[in-house]
């Protein structure tokens, strides 16, 4: 393809390789005359700039020249590499002289450009040629044999090779050897070639086929091989090129015989000795292959004969020809397409020829278009075989999980019999590549730590190892948390000593302990310092009894009290005190006058006393600890988080701690900011404790993150030990940092440790994402064919088509509504979609009725609910720090709770196993990969009916959701579904630490310890303390029984349905309705931006279908009866809402059974313990149902009675409670 | 730090021109001067190859992993002009769809961010790029740059999807408004981004000029959440280029010259967290560099794996252990 164009008539000389920009140097031919017959010469410069798509180049200077040029070549001599113009440009002129210029004074202009110059030549020097090793080095020839060897570094005298060729002859040709440098050829019009060594100075053999028909044009070396050259024949009768290896000189090793007529020039690729140009008299353009033969390239040119022709040495696939039309031309060997540069063409003819676009439409007039034939020829195929310089010899490129591909070629020359070796090398390399190993070793550390449960030594290695006082302490507030009297332990961390108190105090004082012993143990045994002190002090002023006194009835103000008193009148008595400024009187004699009278009394005390510590007295009085915490001064955090630690009520502890944290951080300066990292881990924030550390610090680094981490994981567990909830739905911050550190992890190669880090936040699309990632990654076996299937599952779920699933299950709809109104992120096409349903797919699977119970599952993880958490969650705690749990349905995480954080992780992997392996077994579960059975293909085909999965209602807008059909068909209590699901999960956490060790022995007895831990001083009554009296707490004891499985089934209640249609939801907006049933595997279609709006559309407009079930058998029968009974009853009694929301989600969840049953996949051990406990419910002995339940759980496979026992098990404890 | 792990025999009878893992990292696909594709199953450490793929009719130069969200798609690029896009249906790999558009080789694939649905951009020596974006029903719509470089483009690729003015994902429930992106390098030497604008054309964005001959390969930095914009380059001129754009307007590019290399450097790899720049040599050498705190450019390892591939299967696994 042609790139440049330049109309002159001249020698051209592309710049040394080194050199950037290209140029080109064309100097006027000596030989031919242009149309314009002048007479006057010039030597231009050309840059070739390929950004620029026109066909012109950019003249950079031109000098007029008394001298016209039979060559020109441009020698890299003293060049450095910085890429200014430079080297030295050699002519060879028509008078026996050589000139050198300077190129670089050419562009700039300058007048004095020779460098050198010397006629010792006879007649035209036509051949000239630069020594590649030793580029000081310039051979030329002339007429008369003449041969010289210029030393550019002394000019003036020329070497010669040795003696003259006899008889003399015109030298046409010379070439350095390409390998050997004190080697030589020249070639003569004669057809004979000569070799020459200058280290003997002599010929060493002189090459000839004897034909006198070679009249050598061209000669070159063989860019690698040392002994073969190539002569180019200009005889139109014998128009050949032959190629010659000096060790058989006797004849051709090869002769090419491409041209019609004689050859002019050759040029030999040094970038590629496979190509080999020629151009000849037949107006031919040829690029061969000199070792073949063979002719890979005809370039495309108009019909003029071309008299030189040059690679570009920077440019592989560049070269330049001059051709008799006066026209020196820029090739590409690459071809391509030139239709915009002919484009540019005829724009530029239109604009020479005036204004041909009269109506600025920007286009030229018709006639002036390029003839459809050219448009033919506009396309210009490359070269027949790659160049050598396209072949991509190696490569590196990094994959997931830090492993890196790396290939290589062990480069060899290109003649035969390397391919013997070359076959040997073919291999690809997977490394893995480790770059933080402090990291990951710390990151191992922790992994350990939490599965040994060993957390206060991990802290207190920390401790020790810390480098800082606030990292330590951090740790330390972190370790306390594990320990027995946390608050105490905070307290002390904070400076604040019981003993050390109780010794000052009692050194102080001894007299008040006694007296106020009944004042305020709180106040004695967990002191405030100074302030207790003080409060003490002033209780001395309190009347001693003892002795007898007299009764003053004078009229002055005690005789106003008296009066007032003894008409038992306390409301004048304490006023008369107050105005007398009697206040101690006062105080007494309020208590005496009952509760409202004291309050008040206070009150007013307060207002008038103005004492520096008043406030805290007033808060400790109040018990208002807000005012402490919102208006201290914040240097005295440390002394308002102790008072907190000291008296706050367990339920609004963490909002106080929380609160104090917000405003250091808020307000405080750097070092306080720091501090509220503190108070957050008091109150157990872990969300903030990372928005704070995060401000800290940067996290960009791999071991902040670690710093980080390890402190929320700890955290996090602290929170479910102590607080026995969950309260650490995990943010969206925390999520992005978890997510950031498994990526981490991953990218070191550490995929197993990266899913156990991450959490379960269904919510986040990329975490599902990588969930599924690190899952698939880690290589769980699967099917060649069913790989595909996953991952449009992902696109499919959320469409949420769920086919072939009869219509019972329709609450995941309800969740929609839920989710999106709470700042859901209705998810992009494609990926969010993907990560929401991931969750799905996974956590449905193993509780698929009738696909999963025959299966041992692989991972450890179901053994800790097996038991099925025995025991009751230990008494008020859990509930008591509720404060900071949203108690309505959560935003973003409803769902995903962290508590899974690992479990979800593992059962996402564990669900890729399963639904590996249960290919065969189920088609239903991947209808992606099979084809659906025939009663669900319809269903398919539509989008299906029935409740579309929960995903399904991820993926609908807003908007819409309430136009589903199903919606409206809700039982009110579905709505609160997703609460009570927060509800579980929370609970949940509790077994499921994340590790996959069984926690519940080695939780419990920490649970236990709880109600000691936060007794506060202040005597507390609230109900508070007692679970059985409130609802939540109640609820939350009844929970722990409900393995996580359950939560995360009760949401996605959708067993059958991992697959296959929710792709039509993609497919349909494309125009795919009426494909065939095969189409709704995965393919290819569902990808590009399917808009949802009118994805979602289609969801609607799908006609449903249901698919009828089989009918329980007879002998179970009574399971359901029986078990629906008892929720009715429940139901009919229960007045909480919550409860009454938790047994229709039970009566809903149960369809799990009643569908096993139906299948008659339950094993006979548990169909027969289910009749027990029907029995048992017949005579209402519900303890006795729990204790059979407990035993089928503990006894049978997991994922066999995971989607039904613990709902059993709610309604069981439901009705033992209810008393039904 | 670099420790080989699995080592597999292609058996491809030429030279390997590509190796490519897909997303989970489990499977492998090779490309060849043989005209083959070949896909491996790598897992654990073992190879099993899955499908040998021919239809090319030249060297295969490039192979692209498309998403998986969008089933096992592949494609591949080859001299013989044209792209192929393969894909996995019931266990076997076919080709899906064959592109000849190009006029000359194509020279290197890239897959767009799996969010703006399947779109693939082609390089070519021809000069042009162009965008076959999927649009149902097996149908592929064609967009081309024209003289994308002169002479040739030898790499593309896209810019990770990021919502402008927003380092995050944007939590909202619109399809996020991303602005398509892709980095090409050509023979022109130059580095250009390609930005498409609202009415879906695809204009010239940004030249970037530094290297001073071609432009082997580019690689868009994947994003970190970061608003920085970063891009290496290659070229046959021994340089690496880091470049970065900082500004929201993502017009202002500066280089940063990571190594002058004695030899064509060939391909530049991030690595997914984007910290790991991998770059491999006409020397054979694969380098992995790493940006220090100051803001240097560090080489942190030498990966040499091709001396004694021969005895690797026997020391696999610590083997080149650096």
């Amino acid at each position: 393809m042609k790139l440049k164009e330049v109309d002159r008539t001249a020698m051209q000389a592309w710049s040394p390789a080194q050199n950037h920009p290209i140029y080109l140097a064309t100097g006027t031919s000596a030989q031919q005359l242009d149309a314009t017959f002048s007479t006057s010469a010039s030597l231009e410069i050309f840059e070739l700039d390929l950004s620029d798509p026109s066909l012109d180049m950019k003249s950079c200077a031109t000098f007029s020249s008394s001298h016209r040029y039979h060559k020109l070549i441009w020698g890299p001599y003293k060049m450095d590499s910085k890429g200014d113009v430079s080297g030295v440009l050699i002519a060879g002129g028509e008078n026996g002289n050589i000139i050198l210029y300077d190129p670089s004074k050419i562009i700039a202009g300058d007048k004095d450009v020779v460098i050198a110059q010397n006629d010792k030549h006879t007649g035209p020097v036509r051949a000239l040629d630069v020594n590649i090793f030793q580029t000081n080095l310039v051979a030329s020839g002339a007429n008369e044999s003449e041969i010289y060897i210029w030393d550019l570094n002394n000019f003036a005298t020329p070497m010669t090779p040795g003696a003259k060729t006899q008889p003399p002859e015109d030298i046409s040709c010379i070439a350095w050897n390409r390998q050997v440098q004190h080697i030589l050829a020249s070639a003569s019009p004669s057809g004979r070639a000569t070799v020459w060594d200058l280290r003997k100075n002599e010929p060493i053999i002189k090459v000839s086929d004897h034909s006198n028909r070679m009249h050598c044009s061209g000669l070159a070396w063989h860019p690698d091989v040392a002994t073969q050259m190539v002569l180019a024949s200009e005889d139109d009768r014998l128009p050949v090129i032959q190629m010659w290896d000096l060790r058989f000189a006797s004849s051709p090793l090869r002769v090419l015989e491409n041209h019609a007529r004689g050859i002019l020039a050759i040029a030999w690729s040094m970038a590629d000795p496979e190509l080999l140009l020629s151009c000849g008299k037949d107006a031919k353009i040829l690029c061969s292959n000199p070792n073949t033969g063979e002719v890979l390239y005809e370039l495309p040119t108009n019909t003029q004969w071309c008299f030189d022709i040059q690679w570009c040495p920077r440019n592989p696939a560049v070269l330049s020809a001059a051709s008799f039309d006066g026209r020196i031309s820029v090739y590409s060997i690459m071809g391509g397409s030139t239709d915009g540069l002919r484009q540019k063409q005829v724009d530029k003819l239109s604009s020479s020829f005036g204004n041909l676009d009269p109506f600025g439409t920007g286009q030229p007039l018709p006639p002036l278009q390029i003839p459809q034939q050219t448009a033919q020829h506009s396309i210009v195929l490359p070269l027949k075989k790659p160049p050598k310089w396209i072949r991509r010899p190696v490569g590196a490129s990094f994959s997931f999980g830090g492993k890196l591909v790396t290939f290589e070629n062990v480069r060899m020359p290109s003649h035969q019999g390397a391919e013997q070796q070359q076959q040997q090398h073919h291999h690809v390399f997977i490394s893995q590549v480790v770059t933080e190993k402090e990291f990951l070793s710390r990151s191992d550390q922790l992994q350990q730590a939490v599965q040994s449960q060993g957390f206060i030594n991990y802290c207190q290695k920390k401790i020790d190892a810390s480098q800082t006082e606030f990292e330590k302490n951090v740790w330390s507030f972190l370790k306390v948390n594990f320990e027995d009297d946390s608050r105490g332990k905070y307290l002390e961390l904070l400076g604040y000593r019981k003993e050390d108190l109780g010794k000052k105090a009692l050194k102080d004082s001894d007299q008040v302990a006694q007296s106020d012993g009944e004042a305020s143990p709180a106040a004695e045994e967990q002191l405030l310092g100074e302030h207790v002190k003080e409060e003490k002090e002033e209780s001395e002023f309190l009347p001693s009894s003892g002795g007898t006194f007299n009764i003053s009835v004078s009229g002055d103000i005690d005789g106003l009290i008296t009066q007032a008193l003894l008409m038992g009148n306390f409301e004048s008595a304490v006023d008369l005190c107050l105005h007398d400024n009697r206040m101690a009187d006062a105080i007494i004699l309020a208590i005496a006058g009952g509760q409202e009278l004291l309050a008040r009394t206070q009150k007013k005390y307060f207002a008038k006393s103005q004492s520096k510590i008043t406030r805290l007295i007033t808060a400790v009085v109040m018990k208002n600890w807000k005012e402490i915490v919102e208006s201290c001064d914040l240097k005295n955090w440390r002394e308002a988080l102790a008072a907190v630690l000291t008296y706050a009520q367990p339920d609004e502890f963490s909002a106080l701690c929380d609160l104090l944290g917000t405003r250091l951080e808020n307000e405080g300066d750097s070092l306080l900011q720091t501090q509220a990292c503190l108070c957050y881990i008091c109150a157990g924030n872990v969300e903030k404790l990372v928005a704070c550390w995060t401000k800290a610090q940067d996290g960009s680094h791999p071991l902040s993150l670690q710093d980080l981490i390890e402190k929320v994981v700890v955290l996090r567990k602290a929170v479910q030990l102590t607080q026995a909830t969950d309260t650490s739905t995990v943010g969206v911050l925390l999520a992005a940092k978890m997510s950031q550190y498994a990526n981490l992890l991953a990218a070191q190669g550490s995929i197993a440790a990266a899913l156990a880090f991450l959490p379960d936040n269904t919510n986040q699309p990329n975490i599902m994402q990588l969930r599924d990632r690190l899952c698939r990654a880690q290589g769980e076996p699967m099917a060649e064919h069913e790989s595909p299937k996953i991952p449009y599952e992902k696109q499919q779920l959320p469409k949420g088509r769920p086919g072939s699933v009869a219509g019972h299950h329709q609450m995941p709809r309800v969740q929609t509504q839920q989710y999106y109104p709470h700042g859901e992120n209705p998810p992009p096409p494609g990926f969010l979609m993907h990560g929401n349903v991931n969750p799905n797919a996974a956590n449905q699977l193993p509780t698929s009725p009738g696909h999963m119970h025959t299966q041992v599952p692989p991972y450890p993880q179901p053994q800790p609910f097996q038991p099925a958490q025995p025991y009751p969650f230990g008494t008020g705690g859990s509930a008591m720090y509720r404060p900071q749990q949203p108690v309505a349905p959560p935003t973003s995480n409803a769902y995903p709770n962290t508590p899974y954080i690992s479990s979800a992780s593992s059962y996402s992997g564990q669900s890729q196993l399963y639904a590996a392996q249960h290919q065969a077994s189920s088609p239903t579960s991947s209808p992606a990969t099979f084809p659906p059975p025939p009663s669900s293909g319809a269903s398919f085909q539509h989008g299906g009916p029935g409740a579309p999965p929960s995903s399904s209602a991820y993926a609908l807008p807003p908007g819409t959701t309430g136009t589903l059909p199903a919606a409206s068909e809700l039982p009110a209590s579905q709505r609160t579904e997703n609460q009570s699901i927060q509800d579980q999960a929370p609970v949940l956490e509790g077994p499921q630490n994340g590790w996959n060790d069984p926690p519940a022995l080695n939780r419990v007895p920490k649970k236990k310890k709880m109600p000691e831990n936060f007794m506060p001083p202040v005597p507390i009554t609230s109900p508070i303390m007692n679970p059985l009296g409130d609802p939540q707490s109640q609820m939350l004891q009844q929970q722990p029984s409900v393995p996580v499985p359950l939560s995360s089934q009760s949401s996605f209640p959708q067993p059958h349905l991992p697959g296959g249609q929710p792709f039509h939801g993609i497919q349909q907006p494309l125009g795919q309705t009426g494909m065939p049933p095969s189409f709704s595997k995965p393919n290819i279609e569902g990808a590009p931006g399917a808009p949802i709006g009118n994805t979602f559309q289609h969801v609607q407009s799908l006609p449903t279908e249901k698919i009828t079930k089989k009918p329980i058998p007879d002998e179970h029968l009574i399971l359901k009866t029986t078990f629906e009974d008892l929720i009715q009853r429940c139901l009919s009694s229960a007045t909480d809402p919550q409860t009454r929301r938790k047994l229709d989600d039970a009566s809903k969840r149960l369809e799990f059974l009643y569908d096993k049953l139906r299948e008659q996949t339950l094993s006979p051990t548990i169909t027969s313990g289910l009749h027990n406990i029907a029995r048992s419910i017949e005579t209402r002995n519900y303890s006795e149902g729990l204790t059979m339940h407990t035993h089928i759980v503990s006894t049978s496979n997991f994922s066999e009675t995971s989607a039904f026992m613990p709902v059993l098990k709610v309604v069981l404890t439901q009705a033992n409670k209810l008393g039904v | 730090m670099v420790s080989v792990i699995n080592t597999v025999d292609t058996s491809h009878e030429d030279m390997i021109h590509d190796a490519q893992m897909d997303y989970y990292g489990t499977r492998l696909a090779t490309c060849s001067s043989d005209r083959s594709v070949k896909i491996f199953d790598v897992r654990n450490g073992g190879q099993i190859l899955i499908a040998d793929l021919r239809g090319h009719e030249g060297p295969v130069w490039q192979v692209a992993w498309a998403h998986p969200m969008y089933g096992n798609i592949l494609a591949s690029c080859s001299y013989d002009r044209k792209v192929i896009i393969w894909r996995e249906e019931n266990g076997t790999w076919e080709k899906s769809h064959e592109h000849a558009g190009h006029d000359s080789s194509v020279n290197s694939v890239c897959w767009a961010p799996h969010d703006y649905g399947l779109i693939l951009a082609c390089g070519s020596s021809d000069g042009a790029i162009s965008l076959l974006t999927y649009t149902g029903e097996g149908q592929w719509e064609v967009k081309k740059i024209n003289n994308a470089h002169t002479i040739g483009c030898n790499a593309v690729s896209w810019a990770p999807a990021v919502v402008p003015g927003s380092l995050i994902d944007q939590p909202s429930g619109q399809k996020p408004n991303y602005i398509k992106k892709f980095a090409s390098g050509g023979c022109d030497n130059l580095i250009k981004l390609w930005k498409e604008e609202e009415d879906g054309q695809w204009k010239e964005e940004q030249k970037l000029e530094a290297h001073s001959d071609w432009v082997r390969d580019v690689a868009w930095a994947p994003s970190i959440g970061l608003p920085t914009s970063t891009i290496a380059s290659c070229s046959q001129d021994g340089r690496v280029f880091i470049w970065t754009c900082d500004d929201a307007s993502g017009n202002t590019w500066s280089p940063k010259l990571l190594h002058k290399f004695n030899d064509v450097v060939w391909h530049v790899s991030w690595s997914i967290t984007a910290n790991i720049l991998a770059v491999s040599g006409g020397d054979n050498k694969v380098t992995l560099w790493k940006e220090s705190v100051d803001g240097q450019w560090v080489c942190i390892s030498d990966v040499n794996k091709g001396q004694g591939s021969m005895s690797a299967s026997v020391t696999e696994g610590q083997q080149n252990e650096q």
